[in-house]
């Protein structure tokens, strides 16, 4: 039934009831008057008798058909509240979802039968391009394999002058900057997918933050940075150890290597309600506020000046993010430009009831 | 020592058997899975290196078929997609090593020659290059008369390093077996802890122990 038939009918029903109620009240006053009207002039009272006709009968008609049309828009209304809720919540990751539909054959049926065709073939274009990224990383590893083989293999020869041989090792670094691109790249292709299976058993967060820092001293000595922790609670997380151990590395990396030589660098880890809190902090140059949303997309760089002294992938923090966010945790960056940045990551504590 | 090389890609085929001839070792090519598992029938090798993407029968299922007809010689997996899951998927099939592509030559060279040194390791516990010794019980390090002081993860480096003396020590491999990191972490870390460990056992000493091969990894041996 389209919206129009229907709203014709629930309309013509709201008439006809007020027209009911009208009707019997002015039944009951006129009867009333009838039984009352040989006592009394009927001239004396007939003005203080049609206001209380009015009053009795009109009044509560008027009210029942205010309630009736403020109920029939509401009603009428109510599939495309629904509808904007079920959009609101539709982004890249759930196209695939469908917003459920009423089946009745209405216009707004219509409308989300329309819609989910739509996200459907949205989610395809997405997949297409996932696919696409995927294929193209498997695609670079095999010439990535040879150029690195071939290289490696005109290295060996003993004859080669020096100049030939630093022309190659510089070519074979590149190469190296390359595979970790696409290895970086693969992996976050396969996240997206969902294609990335995590090994998830009960880890010790505070022994991984231990020798993290362990490994973050080191890292920072050639520049003179100190490294500090400043607290470290005992705390299990359930997840997959060995990205949890990408991830911290990751953080002291970028930590370290954004840092000012002679800067510091420190570390805690903390309960926070129910979740672990790991907060690591820099004294670098920091983020300005306009370019810290985008510190997480892929191949952001935040200084463009900066880019050929640090060596990197730029897709540290993506990964970092994407290993926060498999673990159903929260990561986000504060920063004081020219003072201080922040990293806070926040992870569900292991509970028991979720191990048994 | 003779090695079963099985990969389709023809270049890479190639060069991977030059480099294994180059360290003298005798190399078979297979270029697909059926035929390697009739080359492993017929022939001893001491180390298989066999790709996991093969057309027609896949590595894995290769690797599977050996094990499932007692063969035992070590395999080395290579693979194009380098998964954690591929790599747990084939040790549990029956691999000694795993390998993501693209790997370095000289990465792979270092891990047939420890596959196809498996069960000759060096396990006694004293461990000794040139004057440097490492008791592996009690962890203290000597060099000539003098004690070095090293930390946990220096002992676990060296001891790795002594344990694979003369032979070359990849940076992933060493991450794999000192740090068990199973990614590429894409930081110095390696390189940082062998120069601090070059402070304390080569730099008031002669001769030099711990060797730099530039672009491939290190070495720990007497003569450079």
């Amino acid at each position: 039934m389209t919206i129009r038939r229907r709203l014709t009918f629930w309309y013509a029903g709201i008439l006809i009831v007020s027209l009911l109620v009208m009707g019997v009240g002015t039944f009951q006053e006129i009867s009333e008057q009838l039984q009352h009207s040989h006592r009394k002039e009927p001239s004396e009272h007939a003005l203080d008798e049609t206001s209380e006709m009015i009053f009795q009968v009109g009044l509560p008609a008027g009210v029942l058909g205010l309630l009736g049309g403020w109920w029939l828009t509401r009603r009428a209304l109510m599939p495309v509240t629904k509808l904007t809720d079920a959009v609101k919540t539709i982004h890249a990751k759930n196209l695939g979802a469908q917003i459920p539909r009423t089946n009745n054959g209405d216009e707004l049926d219509r409308l989300t039968e329309v819609f989910n065709a739509m996200t459907s073939r949205l989610d395809d274009s997405f997949k297409r391009i996932r696919e696409f990224t995927l294929h193209a990383s498997h695609e670079l590893k095999t010439p990535l394999t040879i150029l690195c083989g071939e290289i490696e293999t005109a290295l060996r020869d003993e004859s080669l002058p020096q100049s030939e041989r630093d022309r190659l090792l510089s070519q074979l670094d590149e190469v190296r900057r390359l595979s970790k691109i696409v290895d970086g790249l693969t992996l976050l292709a396969k996240a997206d997918a969902g294609q990335v299976a995590l090994q998830l058993e009960t880890v010790r967060l505070n022994e991984l933050v231990r020798d993290n820092f362990a490994d973050a001293q080191i890292l920072a000595e050639p520049q003179g940075i100190q490294v500090e922790l400043t607290a470290c609670e005992e705390i299990s997380v359930r997840g997959d150890r060995h990205r949890l151990r990408q991830l911290l590395l990751n953080l002291a990396d970028n930590a370290v290597k954004y840092n000012q030589p002679h800067g510091g660098v420190i570390m805690s880890l903390l309960k926070s309600g129910n979740m672990a809190q790991f907060t690591i902090v820099n004294t670098g140059a920091g983020i300005s506020p306009e370019i810290l949303p985008r510190v997480f997309d892929r191949f952001f760089r935040g200084d463009p000046a900066h880019e050929s002294i640090i060596d990197g992938c730029g897709l540290g923090l993506s990964i970092a993010q994407w290993i926060v966010s498999a673990h159903g945790g929260t990561i986000q960056v504060e920063s004081v430009p020219s003072k201080l940045t922040t990293v806070i990551v926040r992870l569900p504590l292991d509970t028991p009831a979720k191990t048994a | 020592m003779r090695v079963l090389v099985v990969e389709d890609e023809k270049k890479t085929a190639s060069f991977v058997r030059k480099a294994l001839q180059a360290e003298s070792f005798a190399v078979d090519v297979m270029a697909n899975g059926e035929d390697a598992l009739l080359a492993a029938a017929s022939t001893p090798f001491d180390a298989i290196v066999l790709d996991i993407m093969l057309p027609g029968r896949d590595g894995l299922s290769v690797l599977r078929q050996l094990r499932e007809r007692n063969n035992t010689t070590p395999v080395l997996l290579l693979s194009a997609r380098g998964e954690v899951n591929e790599r747990v998927e084939g040790l549990n099939a029956g691999a000694d090593d795993y390998l993501p592509k693209p790997f370095e030559l000289a990465e792979l060279v270092a891990r047939v020659r420890a596959l196809t040194r498996r069960g000759s390791e060096n396990k006694s516990t004293g461990l000794r290059v040139a004057d440097l010794t490492l008791d592996t019980v009690t962890h203290k390090a000597r060099r000539g008369e003098t004690d070095i002081e090293l930390t946990a993860r220096e002992y676990r480096l060296l001891e790795f390093l002594m344990r694979s003396a003369g032979r070359l020590c990849g940076r992933m491999m060493i991450l794999e077996k000192v740090w068990d990191y199973n990614f590429d972490p894409g930081t110095n870390l390696v390189d940082v802890y062998v120069r601090r460990l070059r402070e304390k056992i080569d730099a008031n000493f002669e001769p030099k122990l711990l060797h730099t091969v530039r672009g491939s990894g290190y070495v720990l041996k007497e003569t450079p």
